[in-house]
């Protein structure tokens, strides 16, 4: 598809014939400064009003001037299985590596890949080297955002605590007023349940949400995969549901008593990842806590049978891999290393249903490149991570395909829901096909796939689990503020 | 984690192996000059093994036997071969077991021991198997402290990997070589329907998971007795049961039931550190509760076969008199792995050809 060539009058040529009779045209310009774009007869998804079907937009000097929503004759044969316009993506959690381990990301290959993956807003945690405890590295990430060119956003995640090292609270008045969009410790958690009680309180007071990675330390003390059958069977050390949900309760439950004194208290549990974790939280909200959550791409569709060499995706194997069928793949794929590990495929199930019934806002990528060395390593010497941001929306798409998801409740946990979980004060805008605001917006042909590889992959870190692996659903452009963030090459 | 035929190979009757007589090599001469039905460049575990993999290894330790009892123990099968024995864990008897076997079949032997490498240095494991490819290294012996770090190492090095034991994960040699000693020993050769226990610390034995999955391959009747603390886990596996089959066995904390009218008894080596780890309030009381003493042996059915696969912690998990007893096959266990070794090295190398 000639997206970001010529003018904007509508032409077939390029055209991926897959979108069927009349599927949509898609024609944009690749100016630095602001896209033009008309599209016609696509299958438009809009969180913000819950509305999808066949439509059309405009975008003018990189300001959508107009969504057009068709009906009867002139919406036949459009549908959601060609070309769909959504909103762009928010990462809530994403591991730019910069400063400290540019071996592994930069915020210019970082934000790359996450408008490869439609990621038009992109919060960088603060697990930097320096952490980010203080403004300066927000602003250092910043100006290395804008100087990167690149469109899509970056909010800063500053530390919750100095260092990062549990014992006493970072700048937290001055990195919110440095623009920081949540405060996290991530990838350790607040060891202390005084600290924890603490910072809520204050960052309640501030009005920005604290980002928990929940895990009991001890309980999760040198562990290499989910305590389970595959860690049994392939004597690796397990780290035990129990390890999550024991630091949820806690958190839940230090929430509660601060929640009284502080109403303004917001508690955002990150990459859960375990049935009981998704029900302590489904009963949180229940009883009126202001806390949210968020599943990771992987966790919702990959199992610890990877780790035995499966390659089912969580909704087409059991919790015994050996037993599912011939096994597709070496066992102790260093790549799959994670934290928290890959689950089960009844926690998969469970983090899926979450999603579905609302108790989980969002999907987050968790993205966590690491730099080759530290991964062609032992699997238990690999440092954790799995970096998802280009391939989270294949992933969710592969549930949608299997009958899994609705789309519009994959694209509401990427859009509206990690808005929601931010809240107000770092979104100018919330996501959504909003006529008159900068144009903000993904073009995904449902009808194509892609290939997981090193020359499709943005990110530097050392190759994804899933290279190898089609993934459905082909970004063809990413619109960021207004501006081309991403093109689909040859199309 | 069936092993996939090699490209070109045509299917065949002896691919399923139903009925047809295992080939068993004349061990005298080169191994690739002979039509053997051993396709595997790695052995990692034993779980890639079938029946009749299985019966051929049974068979050529049988034949490296005889070579043992020579006048002059040794055949120039792996002549020219190197293997490179890297040992990541102190060990002394595997180590000295794999050496034995290699000099016995005339390979050239290099022996690295991690205190004295640059692995001290920082190296990364994949540095050095690229550096020992580099040496000249046709075959590696593997002793790591990581699970899979024989997996690793199969997919870098250009050669065959025969896995002396990685983290908790496998000890394919010695799960063989008990196989090989019960099956010498027991009454008809075999262990289908036999009991067999394995007792002790299985939550971090690799022997025992070789054994699991060898033993109900086997047809045992396979028990894993041990404190609560360090058999966890292994219900759920016994209850999913093993590989695609799902080969069960039983997981007891019961030590009575367990050595009930067992015909073998495999007690496990206790590490110091389980104590340190919360997992056992003492070493005095886990020997009283699941040592395997005199009285508890006496549950089992008389001559039951008693094996260990060293080193001992005499009167911990093993009384010295047990040890020693005339129920002992502990230091058989010992020569015939020696003979085992030699084996699999031989089959591996002939998978390889010629150098």
């Amino acid at each position: 598809m000639n997206a970001a060539s010529g003018s904007g009058s509508n032409v077939g040529s390029g055209q991926n014939g897959a979108t069927g009779p009349g599927g949509a045209l898609a024609r944009g310009r690749a100016a630095a400064a602001s896209a033009e774009l008309e599209i016609s007869r696509a299958w438009l998804v809009d969180p913000a009003t819950g509305r999808e079907g066949p439509g059309e937009l405009v975008v003018r000097d990189g300001v959508l001037r107009a969504v057009t929503w068709l009906r009867g004759a002139d919406a036949a044969g459009v549908g959601p299985d060609g070309v769909i316009v959504v909103p762009g993506f928010t990462d809530l959690h994403a591991h730019l590596r910069e400063p400290g381990d540019e071996a592994a990301e930069t915020i210019a290959s970082g934000l790359a890949a996450a408008a490869h993956g439609g990621f038009t807003t992109v919060c960088a945690m603060a697990d930097t080297t320096p952490a980010a405890d203080e403004p300066g590295v927000l602003i250092r990430v910043r100006a290395l955002a804008a100087a990167s060119g690149s469109p899509v956003r970056v909010l800063g995640v500053g530390a919750l605590t100095a260092g990062r090292a549990g014992e006493r609270l970072a700048a937290l008045g001055e990195l919110a007023d440095a623009g920081a969009a949540a405060f996290s410790d991530d990838p350790a958690p607040v060891r202390s349940a005084s600290i924890l009680r603490s910072a809520l309180a204050y960052a309640g007071m501030l009005g920005v949400p604290v980002v928990e990675h929940a895990v009991d330390p001890g309980l999760s003390h040198g562990a290499e995969a989910n305590d389970g059958l595959v860690a049994t069977v392939l004597g690796l050390r397990g780290s035990p549901a129990a390890a999550e949900e024991a630091a949820v309760g806690r958190d839940l439950a230090i929430l509660a008593d601060v929640v009284r004194d502080v109403p303004g208290v917001r508690l955002h549990l990150a990459h859960l990842s375990t049935a009981g974790s998704i029900a302590l939280v489904r009963r949180a909200k229940a009883a009126g806590l202001p806390v949210t959550c968020d599943v990771t791409p992987h966790h919702l569709a990959l199992t610890d049978g990877w780790l035995a060499g499966s390659r089912r995706w969580a909704w087409d194997g059991s919790d015994n891999p050996w037993a599912d069928g011939p096994l597709a793949a070496a066992p102790y794929a260093s790549s799959l290393r994670v934290e928290p590990p890959l689950r089960s495929a009844a926690d998969a199930a469970a983090c899926l249903v979450g999603l579905l019934d609302g108790t989980v806002d969002a999907v987050a990528t968790d993205h966590a490149p690491i730099a080759r060395p530290d991964r062609e390593v032992e699997f238990g010497m690999s440092v954790p991570g799995i970096a998802g941001i280009e391939t989270a929306l294949g992933l969710l798409l592969a549930a949608v395909d299997a009958g899994r998801l609705p789309l519009a409740r994959a694209i509401a946990a990427l859009t509206s829901g990690p808005a929601r979980v931010l809240g107000p004060r770092p979104a100018s805008t919330a996501p959504g096909l909003i006529v008159g605001a900068r144009a903000d917006l993904v073009v995904i042909d449902r009808s194509a796939g892609w290939t997981v590889g090193p020359a499709t992959i943005r990110s530097l870190g050392a190759p994804s689990p899933l290279v190898g692996r089609d993934l459905p659903g082909l970004v063809l452009l990413t619109i960021a503020d207004g501006r081309l963030a991403w093109e689909a090459s040859g199309a | 984690m069936s092993p996939s035929r090699p490209p070109g190979s045509p299917a065949s009757p002896e691919d399923e192996g139903v009925g047809i007589p295992v080939v068993v090599p004349s061990v005298d001469a080169a191994p690739h000059s002979q039509p053997v039905a051993w396709r595997h460049r790695h052995l990692l575990d034993v779980d890639i093994l079938s029946a009749d993999e299985t019966e051929l290894v049974m068979r050529t330790t049988d034949a490296m036997r005889e070579v043992l009892g020579r006048p002059i123990a040794k055949v120039p099968a792996l002549r020219g071969t190197n293997v490179t024995i890297l040992f990541y864990e102190a060990s002394t008897r595997t180590r000295v077991s794999f050496e034995v076997a290699a000099k016995n079949l005339s390979a050239d032997v290099v022996n690295i021991a991690t205190a004295t490498s640059s692995v001290v240095k920082g190296e990364s494991f994949l540095d050095t198997l690229r550096t020992i490819e580099a040496l000249g290294a046709g075959m590696l012996v593997l002793r790591h402290s990581h699970s899979g770090a024989a997996q690793l190492a199969a997919e870098h090095f250009g050669g065959s990997v025969l896995n002396g034991g990685d983290g908790w994960h496998a000890h394919p040699t010695q799960a063989l070589l008990d196989l090989y000693t019960m099956r010498r020993r027991l009454p008809g050769g075999t262990v289908a329907g036999r009991k067999v226990v394995i007792l002790g610390d299985a939550l971090h034995s690799r022997v025992a998971r070789s054994n699991i999955w060898s033993l109900t391959a086997a047809g045992a009747d396979l028990w894993v007795c041990g404190p609560a603390t360090l058999v966890r886990g292994l219900e759920a596996w016994a209850g999913s049961g093993v590989g695609p089959a799902s080969r069960r066995f039983t997981v007891t904390s019961d030590v009575n039931a367990a050595l009930r009218d067992a015909d073998v008894v495999m007690a496990l080596r206790l590490q110091q550190e389980r104590m340190s780890g919360g997992l056992l309030p003492s070493l005095r009381e886990y020997s009283a509760r699941f040592g395997l003493t005199r009285e508890r042996l006496a549950l089992a059915r008389p001559g039951a076969l008693v094996m260990h696969p060293g080193p001992i912690n005499e009167g911990v998990e093993i009384a010295p008199d047990v040890a020693e007893g005339i129920q002992s096959v502990i230091t058989e266990q010992v020569a015939n792995g020696v003979a085992v070794r030699m084996a699999l090295l031989y089959l591996l190398a002939g998978v390889r050809g010629p150098r």
